[in-house]
């Protein structure tokens, strides 16, 4: 019973592993600043196991260790088919040794790299079809009636009746009073945000997270915006 | 070219039929030929309204399906001679009404008359679609209460984009706002929404705002559109209607409550 309150189980993680095929810091360091700033977003915080089997000649363990998390990643060890000597050296540094599974060490390795790649080629796409174009409404969009900007940011100029419903996959901009529901975001975009001129909605969303009026008492009736922090919603005044 | 125009608000009880009967009569009193048409097919109300439900023979059904002439329905109001009332039929139901014939009569109507007024029925349902689909103008009826203001708010949008000018992307429906059954003192008191409130949510062009008055329901019972109770404040604020449907800029009244004490009176505005 005395260990009752903690438990240890074994887990299985898929972990980011940087293959180094160099052991001049220099280099590594000129290759991880383009390769971060395709996706800084991404990478941030990632935990990194660092496959050491390809390097020729030794490298300072500590110095990596530190250019590592000079990129904010998070460090959690080494891995790699090396000499136990080697892996001994590495533990007594203090690091630790990550052991992957025999079979196929190599295959899961490359796997492994692939899976980041096409992870980064897929943020980098997002990136890129967030940049929406604005679907514009002129008029008042009344009781019963809805309105989707399909892959577009929205704009109404005009108010949003109570009982209507306006969605967009990017942006919602009223200029008029959103009394009706708000829908931003629709496909799944944590940075869509929702503005309008007197905030009195029934309803506000953003990538899933929703809000009812009575959530809203802090900027009810006066210009504001939602957006998500942290995946909360936050309204924030307008001007 | 005929006016058509619709009254209508979604919501029952507002005062459509009152207001319709009303604008029917005055703008005949002004010297225009006026056919008031009751749409309200199976609740037939208008022609008691107007005082002539013993003079129903054939109705709009009647027309529709050709048993009876425009000239063996339509009844002539025996107070002012440029007004008639085509009136619904009470044992039909809204089904019998489709847009081909309807817009047949309308043309037929329009050869003789200068304003052709559509009474709706209540809902968004067939029925009510069918009385706004012709129309060029459109008076919301609407009673300073959230429940009417939404429903106006929903046939607003239906004028938009149900109507024949929406389908066949002519100039929009003009629309106006006719707020009935207003009551200052319980807006002062909070009880109401205010006629600032009902025209922001709405913004639409005010046409006109009756006030709550017991000579309201005093002339529907006795058939005499209350129009023509020049004494009473509602009389007088539908005759403010007609004014301003004609073009006229006539300045809004009954907006206040009455002030009732010596101080007031004196130094009141």
């Amino acid at each position: 019973m005395a260990d009752a309150s903690i438990e240890f189980k074994g887990s299985s993680f898929t972990l980011s592993v940087l293959h180094l095929r160099t052991s001049k810091l220099a280099n590594i360091r000129a290759d991880l600043i383009k390769k971060v700033a395709q996706a800084p977003d991404f990478f941030y915080l990632v935990p990194v196991v660092v496959n050491i089997e390809k390097l020729m000649a030794a490298i300072d363990y500590q110095a990596l260790k530190t250019l590592i998390e000079e990129f904010n990643f998070t460090f959690v060890g080494f891995t790699g088919d090396v000499a136990t000597e080697q892996r001994k050296l590495i533990r007594e540094l203090g690091f630790s040794f990550v052991n992957t599974t025999k079979v196929s060490t190599a295959q899961k390795a490359a796997i492994a790299q692939e899976s980041v790649t096409t992870e980064v080629a897929k943020i980098v796409a997002s990136t890129e079809c967030h940049l929406y174009t604005d679907k514009v409404h002129r008029g008042q969009i009344r009781s019963g009636q809805q309105l989707y900007a399909k892959d577009q940011n929205l704009v109404v100029i005009g108010s949003v009746s109570a009982g209507a419903e306006v969605i967009a996959d990017g942006n919602i901009h009223v200029y008029g009073s959103l009394r009706g529901r708000a829908i931003a975001g629709a496909k799944g975009h944590h940075k869509a945000q929702i503005y309008c001129q007197n905030l009195e909605a029934e309803l506000v969303s953003i990538n899933g997270n929703y809000w009812l009026s009575e959530s809203m008492e802090q900027h009810w009736g006066s210009p504001a915006f939602i957006h998500l922090t942290d995946s909360e919603l936050t309204s924030s005044k307008l001007i | 070219m005929a006016r058509i125009i619709v009254v209508t608000s979604g919501k029952g009880g507002v005062g459509k039929t009152t207001s319709s009967a009303a604008i029917g009569i005055g703008l005949a009193l002004k010297g225009h030929k006026v056919v008031l048409i009751d749409f309200d097919i199976g609740l037939r109300n208008l022609d008691l309204i107007m005082g002539c439900e013993r003079r129903v023979v054939y109705d709009f059904v009647n027309v529709i399906n050709g048993e009876a002439t425009l000239n063996q329905a339509l009844i002539k109001d025996k107070r002012v001679s440029s007004l008639s009332i085509l009136p619904a039929s009470q044992t039909r139901d809204k089904d019998a009404l489709n847009k081909e014939n309807v817009g047949k009569v309308l043309e037929e109507l329009g050869k003789t008359f200068d304003y052709i007024i559509c009474d709706s029925p209540a809902g968004i349902e067939a029925g009510a679609m069918m009385a706004l689909y012709f129309a060029d103008e459109a008076i919301v009826t609407t009673n300073p209460e959230v429940s009417s203001v939404r429903d106006s708010d929903r046939i607003l949008g239906m004028l938009a984009s149900r109507s024949r000018r929406a389908e066949l992307g002519l100039e929009p429906i003009k629309e106006h706002l006719l707020l009935t059954r207003y009551s200052p003192k319980r807006v002062e008191e909070g009880e109401m929404l205010s006629v600032e409130d009902v025209v922001d949510i709405l913004s639409i062009p005010l046409l006109g705002v009756i006030p709550e008055s017991q000579s309201v329901l005093k002339a529907s019972n006795a058939g005499e559109p209350v129009i023509l109770d020049v004494e009473s404040d509602a009389g007088k604020a539908y005759q403010d209607v007609i004014d301003r449907l004609l073009g006229e800029t006539v300045e809004f009244r009954f907006l206040v409550a009455e002030k009732k004490g010596i101080f007031s009176r004196m130094f009141g505005g």
